[in-house]
């Protein structure tokens, strides 16, 4: 038997595909798949569901089938939606280019910084990165305090008046945008320098060779090896912060007025402080297709190409 | 002469803006931390005082007249046992998907991917309904079980790239000595990917520890998190800035200790292993 096992290894077949352990994967993932379906698969379609319907869980009476109504409302007749939406799409035009942007002259920065103190630098760019949200929040509350914040401090400094810069409205948004730049920053020079510590020296050594100007060996050489790692970066980035909450929620709940309600805080009020879940259902399966474009798009570059850099 | 004084600049210029640049990231975590030690009547002056006598009263007060420990204990609890739940469960489904190239089971593991990116806000409201359903709500069980939604899958993607580093080989020749699969498992690939299972836990237990929005609505009294609990702080009367900020500084204590520990991983990790 044993003989007969190694003499099918040596032909080059595994013993991972042999009769005997060919059902084995199956006993190691169910585990998972069955969690993941009865905690993530089976309450989506329990959602969707409740998406047709209208129900209220603190009023009386159960669920009432009104087809694509909610939909419809929220498309095409909710006022605050489509404010909502004009929120969102501000919130992210401003937020992650900028973050891209200052992500990537960063990492251009630190790859060009050579000894111990480059540990240093990116431990510090990790903590923004890393630390509890809420407590990211409450970090920019107390530097936007209208009284004693370290913002108005600034600007008392240089003979200006105070701002009170998460109670006004045209001011709420841009405080909010400044906090998830400030924490989502590094994360993109954390990613881009990895990106480029792990590009081949040889280009850049033939450019050198060549005579080419720095700006030459930026445009023709690391941006084109990059854009994988910045295309990532982006997607990534992006994907998230559709979901920002904590923020939000910590910084200025949505107000004031509805200046910093973006489509997920949106979702949270209808869902929990209204309670009408139906709608709120709907309205969680907008960006739940949102979310799946920009996603699919990432799993297919991952798909298509594996990983991008090694460092 | 011309080429050293750029070659000067240039560096001068380095230093500025990176310096600029530190000082912008760290600043704000620095004015939580110095707020934590001021006195309350330190704390709301203005302008703000930089010379002061540090005191660790607030830290006194927030352990012994708040709940404060009970939340963290929450915490630690909810986190753990997740974490736990995680790493056994996602590891073996990695093996399998690392291992067992079946058919479909590149599927899997990019299902699980997608499962990994859903919003949370969109399972919030069915998980919320069945856990009020089976009487779950405001224990630290349903945060556990919640937290699998995205940690599990995140286990197995990262897992799955650890087990593909290592070679076959030494778990083929363990069949050959009639080893059980299981035990190929356990005893021989399981080690070899020790360190990279210990950041993937590390990493979990982070995510656990960080979460805001399912621990809102999942708890209320009993179970609160840590997250949740320093929120409490901020009140309609006003917000107990002592409180709060040295609130914020403990939670974050475990999170910046670990996180020193998974560096090598957490590019990889932040990136769902598209990045190394």
């Amino acid at each position: 038997m044993k003989d007969k096992k190694i003499k099918n290894y040596h032909q080059g077949e595994s013993f991972f595909y042999s009769f005997k352990y060919k059902y084995t994967w199956f006993f190691f993932l169910a585990p998972a798949v069955i969690i993941l379906l009865s905690i993530v698969i089976f309450p989506m379609i329990f959602s969707l569901s409740l998406s047709f319907h209208d129900w209220n869980i603190i009023r009386a009476g159960g669920w009432k089938w009104i087809g694509i109504d909610n939909y419809r409302t929220f498309l095409f007749e909710d006022p605050y939606f489509l404010t909502a939406f004009k929120v969102t799409l501000i919130y992210l035009v401003g937020t992650v280019p900028l973050q891209f942007a200052l992500g990537l002259i960063t990492a251009l920065i630190l790859n060009q910084i050579v000894g111990k103190v480059i540990g240093f630098l990116r431990t510090t760019l990790i903590i923004p990165t890393i630390m509890t949200p809420v407590v990211v929040g409450i970090i920019w509350r107390l530097m936007y305090n209208p009284d004693v914040g370290m913002l108005n401090y600034f600007l008392s400094i240089f003979g200006f008046s105070p701002v009170n810069w998460t109670g006004m409205p045209i001011t709420a948004l841009p405080s909010v945008m400044i906090a998830d730049i400030w924490e989502w920053t590094p994360f993109m020079a954390l990613v881009m320098l990895a990106g480029l510590q792990a590009l081949p020296q040889e280009p850049y050594e033939a450019a050198l060779v060549d005579g080419a100007s720095s700006w030459q060996i930026f445009r023709h050489i690391t941006l084109p090896l990059l854009a994988p790692t910045m295309l990532v970066a982006l997607l990534i980035r992006l994907m998230d912060a559709f979901k920002t909450f904590d923020l939000v929620f910590v910084l200025t709940q949505g107000g004031p007025g509805m200046s910093t309600e973006i489509l997920n805080y949106y979702t949270y009020r209808y869902g929990f402080k209204f309670f009408h879940l139906g709608y709120a259902s709907a309205l969680s399966w907008f960006l739940v297709v949102i979310v799946t474009i920009v996603s699919l798009i990432l799993i297919k570059m991952i798909r298509s190409r594996g990983t991008y850099a090694e460092g | 002469m011309d080429r050293f004084l750029t070659e000067k600049v240039k560096k001068a210029f380095l230093v500025i803006a990176t310096v600029a640049l530190f000082v912008f990231i760290l600043f704000p975590p620095a004015v939580l931390f110095l707020t934590s030690i001021k006195t309350e009547l330190d704390a709301l002056s203005f302008p703000p005082k930089w010379f002061f006598q540090p005191t660790l009263k607030n830290y006194a007060a927030i352990l012994k007249t708040s709940p404060l420990i009970g939340y963290a204990v929450n915490s630690l609890i909810v986190a753990s046992l997740n974490t736990i739940a995680c790493v056994v469960i996602g590891s073996m489904a990695a093996y399998s998907l690392a291992r067992y190239k079946f058919k479909g089971s590149e599927n899997i593991a990019f299902w699980m991917l997608s499962i990994r990116m859903m919003p949370p806000v969109a399972a919030i409201i069915p998980i919320y309904i069945l856990m009020k359903n089976v009487g779950l709500l405001d224990t630290p069980w349903c945060l556990v079980i919640t937290y699998l939604t995205f940690n599990l899958p995140f286990v197995v993607w990262m897992m799955k790239g650890f087990f593909e580093e290592i070679p076959r080989e030494l778990e083929e020749s363990a069949f050959i000595d009639g080893c059980s699969p299981l035990n190929a498992f356990i005893r021989i690939a399981l080690p070899l990917v020790a360190p990279g299972l210990a950041a993937t836990a590390i990493l979990v237990f982070i995510f656990s520890w960080n979460e805001f929005l399912f621990a809102l609505i999942l708890t209320g009294t009993k179970a609160v998190t840590l997250p949740v609990g320093i929120i409490g702080f901020m009140k309609e009367t006003g917000i107990n800035w002592g409180y709060m900020t040295a609130g914020g500084i403990l939670a974050l204590v475990p999170v910046i200790l670990f996180t020193m520990l998974v560096q090598k991983h957490l590019v990889k990790g932040l990136t769902l292993g598209a990045l190394k």
